[in-house]
């Protein structure tokens, strides 16, 4: 499948359908998080941060063989299967996949963050695309952004920290008038 | 820059030669050094699938001269927006972005 192909796919609704359908839990992280908080960026991914206990990757397992989940690679367009268990997942930190519904990167620890239970802490409870999900506050986005330093990241860190500059002041205005 | 300067400058920041880069990606080398030329414009999809073949990747942002401006306004504008609107809408401005050729 062609990147073009993955994105024309991308709905990142159903992946997180598949998700709840499973009782996985984890936070939206990455751009999906950042425009849910009203950066004007655009994105081709979802990335989550699951929680790494035993019980909850036998669901995310589930969820990710439901989506026909698949290791992304640019050698092989079309993804390359892998053993969908438990145990494959709990192997590495970050998993980036292809699945019927685009693509979604697993990143267990995100750089600069310990993880979920770190997520979650800031998270805000959002609806994206009819399903209410755990979303990581845009000040961890960041943090976690500016810790990755790829150079991806640095070209979006500034407006991502005008982003969130403006709901501060957008915040302390509605607070004040109120 | 145009896409070819791009390409030719991704290809060897990524220390290829043509013919390694055109093996990579499934590309014919003589198309390769056509799209560096810029006798032949490649679509954004092909020279961002080019470029991944790099190890790189190409990134874009519309703006106006005034940026900080123009950042400001467009921030404002999807503000206003529910967080499941702003998705939506960014959704589909990425897949209109990347419409098939």
């Amino acid at each position: 499948m062609s990147r073009a192909a993955n994105v024309a796919d991308f709905e990142p609704g159903q992946i997180l359908r598949a998700l709840e359908a499973h009782h996985v839990q984890y936070v939206v992280i990455g751009a999906i998080a950042a425009i849910a908080a009203g950066a004007p960026i655009l994105t081709t991914d979802l990335d989550v941060t699951p929680a790494r206990s035993r019980e909850n990757l036998e669901s995310l397992a589930l969820a990710l063989r439901d989506l026909d989940a698949k290791l992304r690679s640019v050698s092989a367009p079309a993804g390359v299967p892998f053993p969908i268990e438990a145990e494959m997942l709990a192997t590495a930190d970050s998993w980036t996949l292809s699945t019927r519904a685009g693509d979604v990167d697993l990143m267990f620890l995100p750089a600069g963050t310990q993880g979920y239970d770190d997520l979650r802490r800031g998270a805000r409870r959002e609806r994206i695309a009819g399903v209410v999900v755990s979303v990581a506050a845009l000040a961890d986005v960041i943090r976690s952004k500016e810790a990755a330093n790829r150079e991806k990241d640095s070209m979006q860190l500034p407006i991502l920290r005008r982003t969130l500059e403006q709901t501060r002041v957008r915040g302390r205005e509605h607070h004040s008038a109120t | 820059m145009v896409s070819g300067d791009l390409l030719h400058e991704a290809r060897l920041r990524a220390g290829l030669t043509q013919a390694e880069l055109a093996k990579r990606a499934g590309t014919p080398r003589s198309q390769i050094s056509r799209y560096e030329r810029a006798d032949v414009l490649p679509s954004l999809e092909t020279l961002r699938r080019l470029i991944r073949s790099c190890g790189l990747d190409l990134s874009f942002r519309l703006f106006n001269a005034d940026l900080e401006e123009h950042d400001a306004t467009l921030i404002a504008q999807v503000q206003s927006l529910t967080a499941e609107e702003r998705v939506d809408r960014a959704v589909r401005a990425v897949k209109h972005v990347y419409r098939r050729e």
